[in-house]
């Protein structure tokens, strides 16, 4: 990338070095500049926690909201405004624990939001708790006889609840999650880019090096159209584990339901009213 | 005897259709041109189990509660009347079903339980809707029928009504509701001498009937509401249904949400985009809302939140009313979080109160806290709204084309509000967050920085002031017992006030739909006339009295009511009386 990025933003960044958010943010920037897209179209919304700051770090319009209340927010503000180019950047606890719910209605209502979840299997702003994505015998200061709760598989829900576009990349592969990233924003509706992200201070089980070893590209004759295989490669972790696209199924979109892309945004539609209706008779409806 | 007030209520089981009764006779009246309150009350939160009543009261002039006691009790199902026969008035009514054989002689028939001060008038109600439609349907009928002719109202209006309501239904169902109404009026006319008036003054207009709920909805959306998220709770769900049913006729949208916090989220998400958005909720609502209303407290973002009271804390009591949220309304954020807390006292108030409620929030981009109640919210009255249609007033602050150059989303301004663009307008960009930010919008903890930044969301609140309305004094003014009140509590006090003028004891009145803030100057110098003051509410706290106390020093006559009915305008005569007697004392 030659060409200045206009979505770099100079500025401190209250990551600790080395900290695999920075890459994602990097990739976030070229994907939205390969998508030709300028800083005010785009509005970039966020939980809280370490991953949550990036609304802070980019060019764009943000809202930096509250812990686990990212997808709500960002689709009321896609719903009044649907020419905003609307993602979602936060955590694994924030995306999967503290925001579970929303995760799983935000899939089914199926609106046009990017959700990138920097995956980093620990809560990292709060200094090392175990979050929905460590893994089982995982010792931190709040589960000092290890983490007894199986992991969250936020890949297999999303399959089963039908997201349109359900990817995994990790964070040292820049170029591969940018590609990621891009795919999601162009394809309608509801899109999950997990991204594995070491944490290098409190995650230390889970490294850049144990992530090297271990992820591999999806390659043909794998086809992500095909739910059941799908389903089945979401639940490879381990050994070996996949990244890419693992499935990917057009769906009909919440703005499909509502009105033609060409309407005025909602928020630039005016109030028209003829009278007050007299309730009197509906009473009895 | 003549009358120019009546209450009634219809008392009964699943199927005795008390509830239609009550709205078929509201709904006559209210074509007649009176005016008419009504009231329903279920056991349970589903309709059609167990017990049911609606009351309604009519009057030739304007209706501020529903008053204390009823004239007629019609007793639908027997057993589940007997209580009801205590708030039967001096020299008032009951209509009883004789249809069964024994049924009048037996132990538990309403009958025995019938004290000689009452009148009872037995009708057999099953019997003639039998006549009329074959089956039981129409019992209700026969009852407004007979108590038409019992009041001398027009029958006429009753049957234009019916055709009205039951035209869907098709002709036979007309025909067969006209018949059953016919022979309850013509039953009690051959039985009964005619012994009551109601007087009908001529010229009367048909008026609307609308429920506070209702009137909420309908203000909303006149006023540019396109964007409804929400989770249904009792009493508040009507709201939301209204906002499903007519918002897309305007393009708008209402989302029934995961769950509260999913609604407020996506009203701020709304707001934060450019477009007017609400949700409405009740006491378990509000308190999931809270971390998601601070946020709109502290990123500036406007948000509209109507709570419906209901009683208690938790779950609570959903059918029943309460005005126990006014502190959390008004307290319920972590740190220094002011926020508008408005409560309208009638259905006039709920539409016009709303409108006012939005252009606060979106000039002074703050959330406003509508404070409803289960009463307010169900009960269906007689308004006098003059539509205010063609509202989309922007009363935004925008940039000027220099400071656009420029942008700082939260720019220190004389009166704490910032000009605000709308995210995805070319020229300017802006992040916003619920940490402590500069003037920019970055995050910044900095002692100064937060001190600034507080001042500046309480500063709203003072240039707020100038736009607000004026407080209401009511009543003889050189009095000098005063009553504060808020929300559905008014009408009572109001009513009690007429009350103790009629016994002589004059008082007044202070009312505002601001709870906070306040025209302060306005209620100091109330207070400052007062020799007495007295507050009556729904709660056992007295969360308003607190304010009060705290905000203006004073030392009132607290009258706590934690109520599950609305409150007695007798009872307030009655403190206005005490009050009146430690002064001459
Ligand atoms: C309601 C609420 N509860 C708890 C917190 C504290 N908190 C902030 S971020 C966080 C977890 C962050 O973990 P994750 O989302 O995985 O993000 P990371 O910091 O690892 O990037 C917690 C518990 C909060 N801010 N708000």
């Amino acid at each position: 990338m030659t060409e200045k990025n206009h979505f770099h933003s100079s500025g401190e960044r209250a990551w600790c070095p080395g900290c695999g958010d920075f890459g994602i943010l990097s990739s976030v920037e070229n994907a939205l500049m390969n998508l030709g897209k300028r800083p005010h179209e785009v509005l970039i919304v966020s939980g809280i926690g370490q991953a949550a700051k990036l609304p802070h770090y980019i060019n764009t319009n943000g809202f930096d909201g509250l812990h686990g209340r990212a997808l709500p927010a960002a689709f009321g503000a896609k719903a009044a405004n649907h020419r905003l180019q609307v993602l979602v950047t936060s955590g694994d606890g924030d995306i999967y624990g503290e925001g579970g719910n929303h995760f799983i209605h935000a899939i089914r209502r199926n609106i046009d939001i990017t959700l990138i979840v920097h995956n980093n299997q620990i809560y990292g702003l709060t200094k090392g708790q175990a979050s929905p994505t460590s893994d089982l015998g995982m010792v931190t200061k709040t589960q000092p006889n290890g983490v007894s709760t199986i992991p969250f598989n936020s890949l297999a829900i999303a399959i089963t609840l039908d997201a349109v576009f359900v990817a995994r990349s990790f964070s040292r592969e820049m170029e591969f999650t940018t590609q990621l990233i891009e795919e999601g924003v162009r394809t309608p509706g509801f899109s999950l880019i997990e991204i594995l992200q070491p944490c290098v201070s409190f995650n230390t089980v889970n490294t850049y090096k144990w992530y090297s070893e271990r992820v591999y590209k999806l390659d043909s004759p794998y086809d992500p159209a095909d739910k059941l295989q799908a389903y089945k490669k979401s639940g490879e972790w381990g050994e070996k584990i996949p990244i890419g696209v693992l499935y990917k199924k057009p769906r009909r979109t919440f703005l499909d339901n509502q009105f033609k892309p060409k309407d005025l945004p909602l928020f630039q539609r005016k109030t028209v009213m003829k009278e007050i209706i007299s309730l009197t008779n509906e009473l009895f409806e | 005897m003549r009358y120019s007030e009546i209450t009634i209520r219809f008392c009964g089981i699943a199927g005795d259709g008390v509830v239609s009764s009550g709205k078929i006779f509201a709904g006559a009246c209210a074509k007649i041109g009176l005016h008419v309150m009504v009231n329903d009350i279920y056991s349970a939160e589903i309709r059609g189990l167990g017990k049911s009543s609606s009351t309604i009261r009519f009057s030739t002039s304007k209706l501020n509660s529903m008053g204390d006691g009823i004239d007629l009790l019609v007793g639908m199902a027997a057993k589940e009347s007997i209580v009801d026969l205590h708030d039967i008035k001096q020299e008032g009514s009951v209509m009883y079903d004789t249809s069964t054989p024994g049924s009048v002689v037996e132990e538990d028939s309403l009958v025995a339980h019938i004290t000689p001060e009452i009148h009872g008038y037995g009708i057999p109600i099953k019997q003639l809707a039998n006549e009329a439609s074959g089956t039981n349907q129409g019992k209700n009928l026969v009852a407004i029928g007979a108590i038409c002719y019992f009041y001398s109202l027009p029958p006429d209006m009753f049957i234009e009504q019916i055709k009205a309501i039951f035209a869907r239904k098709g002709e036979r169902i007309v025909e067969t509701n006209i018949t059953a109404f016919r022979l309850g009026y013509d039953y009690f006319k051959e039985h009964y001498p005619l012994n009551n008036q109601f007087e009908i003054s001529k010229g009367l207009k048909p008026k609307t009937l609308i429920s506070g709920n209702e009137a909420i909805a309908q203000g909303a959306i006149d006023c540019g509401l396109k964007f409804f998220a929400g989770y249904p709770i009792t009493p508040a769900t009507k709201i939301m249904e209204i906002a499903a049913k007519e918002l897309p006729k305007l393009e708008g949208w209402t989302l029934q949400m995961e769950d509260e916090i999913a609604a407020i989220s996506a009203v701020l998400g709304a707001w934060f985009a450019g477009k007017r958005a609400m949700t409405a909720t009740a006491g378990p609502g509000l308190s999931l809302m809270s971390e998601m209303i601070n946020m709109s407290v502290m990123a500036e973002i406007p948000a509209i939140i109507v709570n419906v009271q209901r009683g208690g804390p938790s779950t609570g009591l959903p059918t029943k009313v309460e005005q126990g949220d006014l502190n959390i309304a008004l307290y319920g954020g972590s740190g220094d979080s002011p926020r508008v807390v408005m409560a309208p006292c009638d259905s006039e108030e709920c539409y016009n109160g709303i409108q006012l409620a939005f252009d606060i929030a979106e000039k002074y981009q703050t959330p406003v806290i509508f404070l409803s109640d289960l009463f307010l919210g169900q009960r269906i009255e007689t308004v006098a709204i003059e539509p205010n249609i063609d509202r989309e007033r922007c009363t935004r602050k925008r940039p000027t084309p220099e400071q656009l150059k420029n942008y700082l989303r939260y720019q220190i301004t004389d009166d704490g509000v910032s000009p605000l663009i709308v995210p995805g307008e070319s020229g300017a960009i802006y992040s916003i967050t619920g940490l402590e930010h500069s003037v920019t919008g970055n995050p910044n903890y900095e002692s100064d920085v937060h001190s600034m930044m507080t001042a500046k969301r309480f500063r709203k609140f003072e240039s707020m002031v100038a736009d607000l309305p004026q407080a209401d004094i009511i009543g003889d003014e050189k009095a000098v017992i005063g009553l504060a009140g808020w929300g559905s509590t008014i009408g009572s006090i109001l009513e009690g006030m007429e009350i103790a003028r009629k016994r002589g004891v004059t008082s007044k009145l202070i009312k505002s739909i601001m709870i906070h803030p306040q025209r302060e100057d306005l209620f100091q110098e109330f207070f400052a006339s007062c020799k007495k003051i007295i507050v009556p509410e729904m709660n056992y706290q007295g969360q308003y009295a607190d304010l009060l106390k705290s905000r203006y020093g004073i030392r009132p006559i607290e009258v706590h009511i934690p109520s599950v009915n609305p409150v007695s305008p007798l009872k307030i005569a009655q403190k206005i009386m005490e009050a009146n007697d430690e002064l001459s004392q």
